[in-house]
């Protein structure tokens, strides 16, 4: 059997996916049997020129990481998806912008003016900013754009299957490998490394149907390791996100992230969130219902922690 | 002129990185330039996040 072509691509990323993958450990050497790796900057030396040589579909599978976050991004987004017979948006970033669609809260202009202007540690009189286009006395200088906002995989170029997480964990990345090599995946657009099910549906805390008088930071309460962390008042994403990440923050006594992504037909994982508070939060009065609320320090933030690319109302610059 | 040689990207390294070096007539290198084709902007998307979130978001500035 031939080998299959992979490449690994990050966009916007911090190389935690990549890194996700290594954690395979030894079965690393498994995958090296079954792929040659035609791009993978983490840890190949192939170049974009590489690449844009090859004839469309010279790629049987490409694991993309990162959001699409500027020009470049986008750029080789489509060039990966015109080379490539398989594109998966792989990690939350990709998969609906993940931590850097934070961003999205804010304007482009006020992102460049603090990093470039008012940090602590800027040191910049001349009020320098980048150019997509910087003339020096030997030619032009390109720089990508950056974008006004940040894109997940899917709104820039088709994606043929879903694999979230912040990362993904290590043993769903292999059966997703080996469904790939075996070519055993389901019908395209599909989530795959996830499970259809909530993490609450594979939660061993108990539930005792308790509503809540106030939400608590992580930092205020040392919750009971046994008990449902929502019902003690942490914001637990887990009603609203899926299983399939082994459930890591909860074992640590942390509440869920989220980064697993929404629910299979749920559209916005903040929006379905909120409606799970709604229901968990014991108010009589408009006045009660507002001080509980007003515990919750960052609700945007917190609901959509992953989530901004593709969020239902899309922040500082729709 | 002399030769521009590209390297895009450079690898086995976290983030995004390009490197233009320009060589003279008689090819030694005249200038080098090495540029970031890449900012995210946790200095301002960090602003209005909890404070116990941070170290959390922040460990996504490098995951490597």
């Amino acid at each position: 059997m031939a080998k299959l072509k992979l490449a690994i691509y990050w966009a916007a990323a911090c190389g935690g996916c990549d890194v996700a993958v290594l954690d395979v450990h030894e079965k690393i050497l498994d995958i090296a049997d079954a792929a040659d790796i035609l791009l993978w900057p983490v840890a190949t030396d192939h170049k974009y020129a590489d690449v844009e040589k090859m004839a469309p579909g010279s790629i049987d599978v490409c694991l993309f990481n990162g959001a699409v976050r500027n020009s470049e991004n986008e750029h080789i987004a489509k060039m990966l998806r015109e080379k490539s017979k398989v594109m998966v948006a792989f990690g939350s970033c990709a998969v609906s912008g993940g931590i850097p669609a934070l961003a999205n809260f804010k304007r482009r202009e006020d992102i460049l003016q603090r990093v470039y202007m008012d940090t602590p540690s800027t040191v910049n009189p001349e009020q320098v900013l980048p150019v997509t286009d910087c003339p020096v006395p030997e030619g032009v200088l390109h720089l990508p754009e950056f974008f006004g906002f940040v894109h997940s995989l899917n709104q820039v170029v088709e994606v043929d299957y879903y694999v979230p997480g912040c990362p993904p964990t290590a043993e769903r990345i292999w059966e997703v490998v080996q469904a790939i090599a075996t070519g055993n995946l389901p019908a395209a657009g599909a989530t795959v490394g996830a499970l259809d099910k909530s993490l609450c549906d594979e939660c061993p805390r108990e539930k005792s149907n308790k509503k809540i008088k106030r939400f608590y930071r992580s930092h205020e309460i040392i919750p009971d390791p046994q008990q449902c962390l929502l019902e003690q008042g942490l914001l637990c994403m887990g009603p609203v996100t899926r299983g399939g990440c082994g459930g890591q923050c909860i074992s640590a006594n942390m509440p869920c992230r989220g980064c697993y992504g929404p629910l299979p037909g749920v559209l916005d994982q903040g929006a379905k969130y909120i409606s799970s508070i709604g229901a968990i939060i014991d108010a009589r009065t408009p006045e009660e219902v507002k001080k509980i609320l007003a515990g919750i320090a960052d609700p945007a933030g917190t609901f959509y922690r992953f989530g901004m690319s593709t969020a239902l109302l899309k922040g500082a610059n729709r | 002129m002399g030769k521009r040689i590209t390297i895009d990207p450079i690898t086995r390294l976290e983030g995004h990185g390009k490197i233009e070096i320009f060589l003279d007539d008689t090819g030694a290198v005249d200038n080098v330039y090495f540029q970031i084709p890449e900012l995210r902007g946790f200095e301002k998307f960090c602003e209005g996040r909890p404070v116990e979130e941070l170290p959390r978001i922040v460990s996504r500035i490098c995951g490597v």
